[in-house]
C-alpha cells in the first residue's frame, strides 16, 4: 500500500510523560475509504494517539501523517479537511447547542460564514438534534452531548473523520443511528477513524482494525486478515479435565490455562499447526477413557483474539 | 461582572448623596468635589476602582482566556477547528483587551449618570484649579477612560501568559490577581524606589495628567510605553509556552 | 531540544529587545555631546549673559540624603507643613512643570497623584491653589517681590520667578559659593535634550559636607538647565533638580489668568504670609535667622516657632533625630541640623562640632 493511499500513517509514534509512555512506537496504516476501529481497553493509549494525529501533543519520537502531511506540523492544512470528536464533548454549557456549533465554526478561518446557518441546522438534522437546538447545553443529556459533538465533526464536509468513542453514553437507539451515520459517511467516500473499547461495535462497522494493549499497537489489518490469525478450537465437556487435558495436549493443542480447573467441567484447547480431524480427536479421547458429554467445534472470533492479545480486563461484551 | 463594576460609582453616589460627608477630609480624592459636580463621580469611582475592582475583574478575564476554554473541554475544539494556536492567543487578547476598555467605560458612563441625576452638572474645577466647560471636561473624562485601559493591557498579557501555564482556571485568575496585588504592594515600598518605574501598577493612578492646564502626555507616554514592554514579553512568553504546548484538557 | 529552544526563542528575544530599549534609550539620551570647550570663566559669562525671559517645562527633583525612607503617605501633614523642610519634598521624587513668560508671568504646578498645587503670578497677583482641599490664597505685591515655590519655606527676598527652576537655585548658588569655590568644566552633557556644559563648583574649605555642585548650563542659551549636589562620600546624587523637557517658545498667556474657581475658599493673604495656605500659624510668627559664616561652611541659627514643640514630639521626629551633646540632630548626607535643647534651630552642611561650636557660641 502506498503512501498517497493512505489517510493516516504513523511511524514510530511515541508519546512519553516523563517516564511513563503512553505510547509506545506505533506504526498504524490508515487506507483511505476504510472505516477503520481502533480497538483497546481503556488507557492503552488510544486517545493520546489520536490528540497527536490531530495536531493536540507533538510526539516524543516517531511521525505522524495524516492525509498526507505531517503532524502537528501541517495543522492548518489538514485539520480543515478533519473532522473530530476527541475524549467526549466539550461546550459552553450557556450556551445553546447551535450557538456552540455556531462559535466552533467561526473559529475555523476556513469555514464561510454566509453558508453558517445552514450548515450547522443540516448537521443538528444529521444527529437528530434539530428539536434541541435552541436549547441550552447545560440542560442537554449525556447522549445528546455526545450527539452535538458528532455534529460538530460534520459542519464542513470532511475527508477523514476521527471519532473517539462515539457511542459513548448513548442509548441502544444513538448507538444504531451513529452506526448508520458512518456507514452512509463512508458510502460517501471519507475514511473514518473510530477509537472504541467495544468490539462488538467495531465488528459491525469496520471494515479495518487496529488493537492497542498498554500504549503498544499489537494487531493491524481488515477484519477478515485479523480473524484468520486465530485458530479453531474444541470445547470438550467431561468430568475429567486432566485426563481430556494430556488427551489434547499429545493431539498437539494448546490447552487454554482457565480450563484445568477442579471445578470446571469443559476444557478448551486451540488448534496446533496440523489441525486434527474432529472425528480423531474423539476417537482419542474415549479410547483414553475420557467421559465425553459434549464436544464442539468452534471457528475462531474476534472476541478471543482480542482477548488473547489485550489480556485481561478488556471489556468486551460492555 | 460589568454589573458589579456599574454598583461601585452607583453605591458612592448614593452614599454622598445621604450622609453629605463633603468635609472632613479623608476618602480617596475627589470625594469632596461631588457636591460641585456629579462629574467628579466618575473620578472617585475610578480612584477606587484602579488599584482594586478593576485588575480584580481583569484578573478574572485575563485568567480566565486559555484556562477556562481548556476546562471548559473547548480548547481541543477550538485547536482542530482549527482556529490556530497565535490567532487563538491574539483573539483571546484581544477579548481580554476589549473587557479592560468595557470595564472603564462602563464605571465612566454608570459614574457620569448617577452623578447628574443626582448632583448639579456644569463647568468643571480640574486640578489646577481652572475651570473647564462640561463639553471639555466629558472630553478629557474619555481620554481619562483610555488611560485607564491602556493602563490595564500589561496585566491582561500577564493573566492571558498565566492562564496557558494550566487548565485550571481558577488558578490563573488567582495567580493574575496575586501579581497585580504585589505589583501594588512593591509601589508602596520606599526602599523598592529603583524598581517602581518598571512596575505596571506604577502609573495607574497617572490619570490625574488629564485633569490639569495644560493636559500632561508625558505619563500617558511612558505608561503606554512601559504597558507595550508588558504584552511584547508576556505575549512572547505566552507564544513560548502555547505554541506546542500538549493539549490534554 | 532545539525544538523547545525554537518556541521559546521569541520570547528570549522580547526580552532582550525590551530589556536593550529600557537600556538603550537612557544611553543615548547621554551620549557624549561635542561643544567648543570652554574655562569655567567663559560659562560663568555665558551663564551672566544668558537672557531667557519665557520658556516652559518640567522640572525633575530627586534626592538621595541618607534619610529612612518613610512610605507614602505616612507623613503627618503637621509635619508637611512644618518650618524646617519640607519632609515630602526631602524624601521622594518631584515633578514640577514650569511656565515663565518675563519677570512678572510666572506659574508652577507641583504635580502631585491625583493632586496639584499651583502657584500663579500674573502682574501683581499671586494666586495658590491647592487641589486637595479646593483652596485659593491671594495676595497682592509690588513689583518684583517675593516669588514662591509651592511648599517652599518662606524666603525673605526672592525677585526672580525662576527661582523654582534649576536656573534661579543655579544663579543662586553660584552668587553664593563662587568666591569659595573652585571652578571646573567636567564633560559635556545632555539635559532635557539639549547640549550643555557641567560647571563644577568645588569647595575649598574642608569641613563641609557637599562634596562638589555641578550646574549644567545651555551651551546655547546660557540657562541652567540642571543643578546636581554631590555630598561627600555618597555615590548618588544628593540634590539633583533638572529640567526633564524644555521648550523655549513663550507659554500661552491663558495660563497665567487665573480665576478663583467656583466654590473654592479663598484666603486673602497678608505680603508676608506667602508660604502658602497650608501654614498660616508659622509665617505670620516668622522667626529670626541668624547666619554664621558665608560660603559652603556657613551656618544658619533660627530661633524656633511654637510650632517646633509640636513637630518635637511626633513619632517621625525620634526616628529620624539621634541624641547628641546640647540636643538632637538631624543628620542628612547634605546637611546637620540640630534642635538644641533650648528650642533654637542650628543647621549648615557642616560636621555636628562645628554646629555645636555655633550653637554654644551664641
Amino acid at each position: 500500500m502506498t503512501a498517497a493511499e493512505l489517510a493516516i500513517e504513523t511511524r514510530g509514534l511515541t508519546k512519553q510523560f516523563g517516564t511513563y509512555a503512553a505510547v509506545k512506537d506505533i506504526d498504524l496504516s490508515v487506507p483511505k475509504g476504510s472505516v477503520f476501529g481502533f480497538l483497546g481497553p481503556n488507557g492503552s493509549g488510544k486517545t493520546t494517539t489520536i490528540r497527536m494525529l490531530l495536531g493536540l501533543a507533538s510526539p516524543t519520537s516517531g511521525e505522524a501523517r495524516v492525509l498526507g502531511e505531517s503532524m502537528p506540523g501541517a495543522n492548518s492544512r489538514v485539520l480543515p479537511r478533519v473532522g473530530a470528536l476527541v475524549e467526549g464533548p466539550g461546550f459552553y454549557p450557556y450556551l445553546s447547542g447551535a450557538d456552540n456549533l455556531r462559535r466552533l465554526d467561526s473559529a475555523d478561518r476556513y469555514a464561510s460564514s454566509g453558508t453558517r446557518r445552514a450548515r450547522v441546522a443540516d448537521a443538528l438534522e444529521r444527529v437528530g438534534l434539530s428539536a434541541a437546538a435552541g436549547k441550552k447545553v447545560k440542560a442537554y443529556s449525556l447522549g445528546m452531548k455526545q450527539r452535538l459533538g458528532i455534529a460538530n465533526a460534520l459542519l464542513t464536509p470532511r475527508e477523514l473523520l476521527i471519532l473517539d468513542e462515539p457511542t459513548n453514553g448513548l442509548d441502544p437507539q444513538g448507538t444504531r443511528e451513529v452506526r448508520n451515520l458512518v456507514r452512509s459517511l463512508a458510502s460517501h467516500g471519507a475514511t473514518i477513524f473510530v477509537s472504541s473499547h467495544l468490539l462488538a461495535e467495531i465488528e459491525q462497522i469496520c471494515t479495518h482494525a487496529a488493537v492497542m494493549s498498554a500504549g503498544s499497537l499489537v494487531a493491524q489489518g481488515t477484519l477478515d486478515e485479523l480473524r484468520k490469525v486465530g485458530r479453531p478450537r474444541v470445547r470438550v465437556e467431561t468430568p475429567d479435565i486432566q485426563l481430556a487435558s494430556g488427551v489434547l495436549a499429545k493431539l498437539g493443542m494448546t490447552v487454554q490455562p482457565a480450563a484445568v480447573d477442579d471445578s470446571a467441567t469443559d476444557v478448551v484447547a486451540v488448534f496446533g499447526e496440523k489441525p486434527a480431524e474432529p472425528d480423531a480427536i474423539v476417537a482419542a479421547l474415549v479410547r483414553a477413557k475420557v467421559r465425553v458429554r459434549g464436544f464442539a467445534l468452534e471457528s475462531p472470533s474476534l472476541e478471543d483474539r482480542f482477548v488473547s492479545l489485550t489480556g485481561e480486563g478488556f471489556n468486551v461484551d460492555h | 461582572m460589568l454589573a458589579a463594576l456599574a454598583a461601585v460609582p452607583i453605591l458612592i453616589a448614593i452614599a454622598v448623596r445621604v450622609t453629605r460627608a463633603g468635609d472632613g477630609g479623608g476618602g480617596p480624592a475627589f470625594l469632596d468635589r461631588i457636591e460641585n459636580n456629579g462629574l467628579f463621580v466618575v473620578f472617585v469611582a475610578l480612584t477606587v476602582c484602579v488599584p482594586l475592582f478593576l485588575p480584580l475583574t481583569v484578573g478574572v478575564v485575563a485568567g480566565d482566556t486559555i484556562a477556562g476554554e481548556a476546562s471548559n473541554g473547548t480548547l481541543r475544539y477550538l485547536l482542530i477547528a482549527p482556529a490556530g494556536r497565535i490567532r487563538l492567543l491574539v483573539v483571546k487578547y484581544i477579548g481580554a483587551a476589549a473587557f479592560c476598555l468595557a470595564a472603564t467605560l462602563v464605571v465612566c458612563i454608570a459614574g457620569a449618570l448617577i452623578g447628574f441625576a443626582l448632583f448639579p452638572s456644569g463647568s468643571v474645577t480640574i486640578l489646577s484649579g481652572d475651570t473647564v466647560s462640561l463639553a471639555n471636561a466629558l472630553g478629557r473624562s474619555l481620554l481619562v477612560a483610555l488611560y485607564v485601559t491602556v493602563s490595564l493591557l500589561g496585566l491582561s498579557a500577564i493573566g492571558l501568559f498565566v492562564s496557558t501555564l494550566t487548565d485550571v482556571p481558577v488558578g490563573a485568575m488567582a495567580a493574575t490577581i496575586i501579581l497585580s496585588v504585589a505589583s501594588e504592594v512593591l509601589g508602596q515600598l520606599p526602599q523598592l524606589d529603583w524598581l517602581h518605574p518598571w512596575l505596571f501598577s506604577n502609573y495607574w493612578l497617572g490619570f490625574g495628567d488629564f485633569l490639569r492646564d495644560p493636559i500632561s502626555w508625558s505619563n500617558f507616554g511612558t505608561n503606554a510605553a512601559l504597558q507595550a514592554g508588558y504584552l511584547i514579553v508576556f505575549g512572547a512568553l505566552a507564544y513560548g509556552r502555547f505554541a506546542a504546548k500538549d493539549i490534554l484538557s | 531540544m532545539s525544538k523547545v529552544w525554537l518556541r521559546w526563542a521569541p520570547a528570549a528575544a522580547a526580552i532582550v529587545v525590551v530589556a536593550g530599549a529600557a537600556i538603550a534609550v537612557p544611553t543615548v539620551a547621554n551620549a557624549s555631546v561635542s561643544l567648543p570647550a570652554k574655562t569655567p570663566t567663559q560659562v560663568l559669562e555665558l551663564v551672566a549673559s544668558s537672557h531667557v525671559r519665557a520658556f516652559s517645562g518640567t522640572v525633575e527633583e530627586t534626592s538621595d540624603l541618607g534619610l529612612p525612607s518613610l512610605p507614602t503617605g505616612s507623613v503627618p501633614s503637621s509635619v508637611k507643613g512644618g518650618t524646617s523642610a519640607d519632609i515630602a519634598l526631602l524624601t521622594g521624587p518631584n515633578s514640577l512643570r514650569v511656565y515663565v513668560d518675563g519677570p512678572t508671568k510666572a506659574r508652577v504646578q507641583d504635580l502631585e497623584s491625583l493632586a496639584e498645587r499651583d502657584v500663579i503670578r500674573n502682574g501683581s497677583d499671586v494666586w495658590v491653589y491647592d487641589s486637595k482641599d479646593n483652596s485659593v490664597g491671594h495676595s497682592t505685591l509690588a513689583s518684583r517681590q517675593h516669588f514662591v515655590r509651592p511648599g517652599s519655606a518662606p524666603q525673605a527676598t526672592t525677585p526672580d520667578p525662576t527661582d523654582a527652576t534649576p536656573a534661579g537655585l543655579a544663579k543662586k548658588l553660584i552668587a553664593q559659593l563662587e568666591p569659595t569655590s573652585n571652578l571646573s568644566v567636567d564633560s559635556n552633557v545632555r539635559v532635557a535634550g539639549r547640549a550643555a556644559y557641567d560647571l563644577v563648583l568645588t569647595p575649598k574649605v574642608t569641613d563641609t559636607l557637599i562634596g562638589s555642585v555641578s550646574i549644567a548650563v545651555d551651551a546655547e542659551t546660557g540657562l541652567p538647565l540642571r543643578v546636581q549636589i554631590d555630598a561627600r562620600g555618597q555615590k548618588a546624587n544628593a540634590v539633583s533638580i533638572g529640567f526633564s523637557s524644555l521648550d523655549l517658545s513663550t507659554p500661552a498667556a491663558s495660563l497665567f489668568a487665573f480665576t478663583p474657581p467656583a466654590g473654592a475658599k479663598v484666603t486673602e493673604l497678608t505680603k508676608d504670609a506667602s508660604a502658602g495656605p497650608e501654614a498660616p500659624g508659622t509665617s505670620a510668627t516668622k522667626p529670626a535667622e541668624t547666619v554664621t559664616g558665608h560660603g559652603w561652611d556657613s551656618v544658619v541659627t533660627v530661633a524656633a516657632a511654637g510650632s517646633l514643640g509640636k513637630l518635637s514630639q511626633s513619632a517621625e521626629f525620634g526616628e529620624l533625630t539621634t541624641a547628641v551633646a546640647g540636643g538632637r540632630l538631624l543628620h542628612t548626607s547634605l546637611i546637620n541640623i540640630l534642635f538644641t535643647t533650648d528650642g533654637r534651630i542650628v543647621a549648615g552642611s557642616v560636621s555636628v562640632a562645628r554646629l555645636q561650636e555655633v550653637a554654644s557660641a551664641q
